[in-house]
């Protein structure tokens, strides 16, 4: 991207070239990978030419003013339909910019349209979209993982350099892995969610998802920021980094949890994510080996609250305010109709679920349990960064699986084995690739972080991206 | 197996219209996810609170001043029945036309 960036600031290419590049990709592209729900041509060209003509002026509004990015279509673009994979939205047009997409635009990035979800963001395999499925670059009979499959594999096939995704359980780290591209799920409370269409409140987190480390530290720069339209948006939440090639700090800790390397791990995922570690070894990392014994209720706990959660955010598309509507005599049935015809059948089960574990009988047995077991999580993080700097892990228990494959949704539910907990916790995890398996599907590997640690965990995935490349870093 | 008559109760309370596929969908579905996460059930909590946030939050406070908002207009132009700046909904209250 400092190439690109650098380019433009020598006039050597103009952003309505490189738009028109990434839309002719798209029209090339698209027809195969399904990647996008909108792509707003028009509205990119546009931005484009305001772009040169700043350039030319002398006033670009940042150093990447006039490349463009794809967003995911659970965040509001003003004028830009924004249908969160639904059949209930398929018509919805925002009448506002989410924070994010506002930060964008004060950049100067043009935005390319807008990427394809599971409904609601509710999924792990971009299938459970009501308009396409979307499939993974480097098999088209894989899925490119979800909810945030539309911009990983936009992203992975080159439709767009960069793009945005959302994270709730693992849907930025886990499409990025099974995509081959870099993507982070941020400390709770960095990233505004203003704008950001609510599937778990106490969860979701908006990311970047890019080609490198250090264009994720970038998109990460541009859009970390405090927000007053956020209550849970954090102080502390700029970030500036500039990455550094040099030196790896000796004796920088970093924790590997047994429970991440057992029953269910594919052999050649564990393999590739061993031969990572040893590579930071030799720069001067020690490996500490570490327990989390407490993961093997994140799935349960996940899913309890954000299916909760879900049921409560949703209430709210009743064919009244925004949406469709399917009438009926009576407000009651009209509510029911619609919501039973708008809603797909992963996001009806959630929110089942999540009624059911909310309603009075079952309140205590479930949901107040899983908050309790939530805080149970959360110690044991916290004390596992009182020992290290840094945990390492696989980003998922296997590389991307067929479409169709995984019929059952507690099946589904279990890809998220190792992003949930970050979620819980609220702390960064980025997921970075780490080389392909034996059918040439890319491996991803998962960095976690103390709360507001991004700063060490993109420093050393940017070290470990270059020891992978075989790249010579002195271990200082 | 939960009863069918609770996967319709809380159909009703979600305000979800169901069909038979569907009911017998979700009463496998519910009954295997209870199955599934009955080890959390049985974790001891109760030297715990709930955790509800997981950073630490000030509540933002901002003075009471108006400022720029969206038009009534802008507002409810997502709304799929709206008449002169009003959601129209079908008659809630019985007896009158």
């Amino acid at each position: 991207m400092r190439k690109l960036a650098q380019l433009l600031q020598q006039g050597e290419v103009s952003s309505t070239e490189i738009v028109q590049n990434y839309l002719d990709r798209i029209a090339q592209e698209e027809g195969r990978i399904n990647a996008f729900i909108t792509v707003d041509k028009e509205g990119a060209l546009a931005e484009a030419a305001a772009s040169d003509a700043r350039r030319k002026q002398g006033e670009p509004l940042s150093p990447w003013d006039g490349i463009p990015i794809a967003v995911k279509d659970n965040i509001c673009t003003l004028g830009v339909r924004t249908t969160c994979g639904s059949r209930m939205l398929e018509n919805y047009v925002p009448p506002f910019d989410a924070a994010v997409v506002t930060l964008l635009k004060r950049a100067g990035l043009p935005i390319l349209g807008k990427t394809n979800l599971d409904e609601f963001a509710m999924g792990s395999s971009t299938e459970y979209s009501a308009f396409k499925a979307v499939r993974n670059p480097h098999d088209e009979s894989r899925v490119p993982g979800g909810s945030s499959g539309g911009s990983a594999a936009a992203v992975a096939v080159g439709e767009a350099p960069w793009a945005l995704g959302t994270d709730t359980g693992g849907s930025i780290r886990q499409p990025a892995a099974f995509c081959g591209v870099v993507g982070l799920k941020p400390t709770y409370g960095r990233v505004s969610r203003y704008g950001l269409v609510a599937l778990a409140p106490s969860l979701d987190q908006i990311g970047p998802i890019a080609r490198n480390v250090g264009d994720a530290a970038v998109l990460f720069s541009l859009i970390a920021g405090p927000d007053s339209r956020d209550a849970t948006s954090s102080s502390q939440a700029s970030f500036r980094l500039q990455l550094e090639d040099e030196p790896f700090p000796k004796g920088l800790k970093i924790g590997v949890p047994e429970e991440y390397f057992g029953e269910g791990l594919s052999s050649e995922v564990r393999q590739a994510v061993e031969n990572a570690l040893s590579q930071l070894e030799a720069l001067g990392a020690v490996l500490v080996p570490i327990s989390l014994e407490t993961n093997v209720y994140a799935i349960d706990t996940y899913l309890t609250i954000a299916a909760a959660e879900a049921s409560s955010s949703l209430a709210r598309y009743d064919g009244v305010r925004y949406g469709m509507r399917v009438e009926a005599h009576d407000t009651n049935t009209m509510f029911e109709k619609t919501r039973g015809r708008g809603f797909g059948s992963e996001v009806k089960r959630r929110i089942m679920l999540g009624t059911y574990v909310l309603s009075a009988s079952h309140y205590e047995a479930y949901y107040e349990q899983a908050q309790r077991v939530r805080t149970l999580i959360n110690q044991e993080v916290q004390r596992a960064f009182e020992e290290v700097d840094l945990v390492i892990t696989p980003t998922t228990p296997t590389t991307a699986f067929r479409i169709g494959e995984k019929r059952n949704s507690l099946e589904m539910y279990l890809s998220d084995l190792y992003t949930a907990m970050a979620n819980l916790t609220g702390i960064p995890a980025l997921s970075m690739p780490c080389g392909l398996d034996s059918q040439g599907l890319p491996i991803g590997l998962q960095i976690m972080g103390s709360h507001f640690q991004e700063n060490v965990v993109f420093q050393v995935a940017y070290w470990l991206e270059n020891a992978l490349k075989g790249g010579s870093l002195s271990n200082g | 197996m939960i009863e069918r008559a609770e996967v319709m109760r809380i159909a009703k309370l979600a305000r979800l219209e169901l069909n038979e596929d569907e009911i017998a969908q979700y009463q496998e579905d519910l009954t295997r996810f209870l199955e599934s996460g009955a080890k959390l059930r049985q974790v001891d909590v109760s030297e715990v609170e709930g955790t509800s946030h997981v950073i630490e939050i000030r509540h933002p406070l901002r003075k009471d001043e108006v400022r720029e908002s969206l038009s009534q207009a802008a507002a409810t132009a997502g709304g799929p029945h709206v008449v002169n700046g009003y959601f129209r909904v079908p008659q809630i209250l019985e007896g009158q036309e």
